[in-house]
């Protein structure tokens, strides 16, 4: 379960103040959403929780099944099951994706002290998930995400997210850039990860993804905290009406 | 026993081309190798031969072949004939200390692959002067790697001359010294010649690299891609100073140079002179010069997945790096190198 309390960060050196005490709790095997206007803080809450630098906590606490996550390296949280599917994936020149993928998947086990994947049993799971999101095995062979278009990039998002079967997601936009096609086999790669030990934060400016992904609850992050939350209905009435209600 | 060597006959910084390179400024007397003649080894492939000669007919413009013709003793002469393909590369080593000549003919048409690795000793001074001719359609891959202690000084230069449609794919590799030059010096003398130029440089500490190069082209329809990517640490210093020089009857020269550094210290230092000489007036040249640190989102990103920031980093390293041996045609040989910037990313 992820479990915020009282969250409040900053960035620009502590000069502007995004999150203002936002607690929320996800338990493990439901899927909520937040939604809200432009600039409200959604991918700030992102970056905290994954620690990239720049995005300061100056209060509050984060933690993933327990463990303060918010006193370990982004690298630490990957390996603890923390993954975020980025609203701009990077792009990575001269450095394979599978080589890429390899790396991640055999540090993460490192670090938990599992052994790793065998390359015959890495190799036999990639093609099955490549063939699961429709991609074409070429894009695994090129350097990671260069090249690619905007949809490319979430469909790797999702590729890699399957691959390392992570116990908690935080989705950043990812409809973004999707045509309807694409959004159903990106929605459908992330129903089938839904289970009761994993949980799920989607992060959206738009209604339409929670047709496909169907969330057990949604928030409207506004001001810097959760400033209304209610089920997967709740999510048509604020594309309906907007987010003026709950402006800060 | 010989005079020995004056360190005042040293190039020195009041010299454009070593500006930035101090040679007497660094060299002390009495350094280990400073006024003797240095043994190469070689192992040589079918159909080369390799004689010691002691007649000296090569005159170059540089004070350090001067030297070399006044330490070196006898030069070691490599022939491969007319249409020959060598079967295997060329090695040379063992080039520890002291001074050393070498003159490499390339027959018409003949195709050869020279791998040189340099590893000197200990406070040590090494300086090579090499001579290289490929006639019309020969072929030449050669491969130079500086793998010297810390405290070793060297200098290396070469001198090629290429006639006619004669092919020149070079690759260097260095991790520098107290002081290291890699200067390759190339005259076209002919048509339709292709030369790949590129390098890399990893230092850190205090070691310095240069890598110099000048292409000179006097005849139409010649190719010339050069790559040299640095990335320094600590208080390491680059420097790279390319050249070219289109003469007027070079017509539809088409060339590109590119100098890549990372910079990963605030002490670290690149110094990079790219120059572009144009006479000829339908010819297509470019140079482009960047300096810069690692992309810190990429960094975010590939932690973000769980790779450690050490391993994140060796990785973006060694994929910019890697660039410069693309083109290498021997995997091995490539491999080999990679191996080696993996190592020292490692350490």
């Amino acid at each position: 379960m992820l479990k915020i309390t009282n969250l409040s960060a900053t960035v620009d050196d502590g000069n502007k103040t995004i999150l203002e005490g936002l607690s929320l709790e996800v338990p493990a095997g439901e899927v909520h959403a937040i939604m809200g206007p432009n600039g409200a803080g959604k991918s700030t809450l992102s970056y905290v929780l994954t620690g990239r630098e720049g995005y300061d906590v100056s209060g509050g606490m984060a933690t993933l099944d327990g463990e303060d996550l918010l006193s370990m390296d982004p690298e630490e949280r990957a390996a603890k099951g923390l993954f975020l599917s980025f609203q701009y994936p990077l792009e990575i020149p001269g450095v394979p994706t599978m080589t890429f993928l390899r790396t991640a998947m055999n540090a993460q086990r490192k670090a938990r002290g599992e052994d790793e994947m065998s390359a015959p049993e890495f190799l036999k799971k990639s093609k099955a998930t490549a063939k699961a999101l429709k991609m074409k095995p070429e894009m695994l062979k090129r350097p990671l995400n260069v090249g690619f278009s905007g949809g490319e990039k979430k469909r790797m998002e999702i590729f890699q997210m399957m691959m390392l079967e992570p116990s908690f997601i935080v989705m950043d936009e990812t409809d973004s850039g999707l045509d309807v096609d694409a959004l159903r086999i990106v929605a459908d790669g992330v129903n089938a990860l839904r289970s009761p030990e994993r949980g799920l934060l989607v992060i959206t400016h738009y209604q339409r993804l929670l047709d496909y992904i169907v969330p057990d609850q949604v928030h409207v992050l506004a001001g810097g905290k959760i400033a209304a939350s209610g089920d997967a209905s709740f999510a048509k009435k604020l594309e309906k009406e907007g987010y003026d209600a709950y402006a800060a | 026993m010989p005079t020995p060597l004056n360190t005042d006959a040293l190039p020195s910084r009041r010299l454009e081309a070593w500006k930035w390179t101090d040679v007497r400024g660094k060299v002390a007397a009495g350094q280990a190798g400073l006024s003797v003649q240095s043994l190469p080894h070689f192992s040589v492939p079918e159909g080369v031969s390799v004689s010691e000669i002691s007649g000296d007919d090569l005159r170059t413009d540089s004070p350090m072949a001067d030297l070399a013709r006044q330490f070196g003793g006898s030069v070691w002469e490599i022939n491969i004939p007319a249409g020959v393909t060598a079967p295997q590369p060329l090695t040379i080593g063992n080039l520890s200390k002291g001074h050393a000549r070498i003159r490499i003919t390339l027959g018409a048409g003949a195709q050869l692959s020279v791998v040189e690795t340099m590893q000197g000793a200990a406070g040590g001074f090494s300086n090579l002067d090499m001579t290289i001719t490929l006639k019309a359609g020969a072929k030449l891959s050669r491969v130079s790697v500086h793998d010297d202690p810390a405290d070793h000084l060297r200098v290396a230069t070469t001198h090629i001359t290429a006639w006619e449609g004669a092919q020149l794919t070079q690759h260097a590799l260095s991790f520098g010294g107290a002081l290291s030059r890699l200067e390759t010096r190339v005259a076209g003398m002919g048509k339709n010649i292709s030369a790949v130029m590129n390098g890399a440089y990893l230092l850190d500490g205090n070691r310095h690299t240069d890598m110099t190069s000048y292409i000179d082209l006097t005849s139409p329809d010649c190719t010339i891609r050069q790559a040299v990517k640095g990335v320094v640490t600590d208080k390491a210093r680059g420097v790279f100073q390319g050249k070219f020089h289109v003469r007027r009857p070079a017509q539809h020269t088409d060339a590109e140079m590119r100098h890549d550094a990372l910079m990963l210290s605030d002490k670290s230092e690149v110094r990079a002179k790219p120059e572009l000489e144009i006479y000829a007036d339908d010819v297509a040249c470019a140079h482009g010069n960047t300096l810069g640190q690692l992309d810190e989102s990429a960094l975010f990103y590939m932690r973000q997945r769980g790779i450690p920031i050490a391993q994140a980093r060796a990785l973006l390293t060694e994929a910019f790096l890697a660039e410069a041996f693309d083109d290498m045609a021997d995997e091995d040989l490539k491999e080999s190198l990679l191996g080696k910037v993996r190592g020292w990313l490692a350490s």
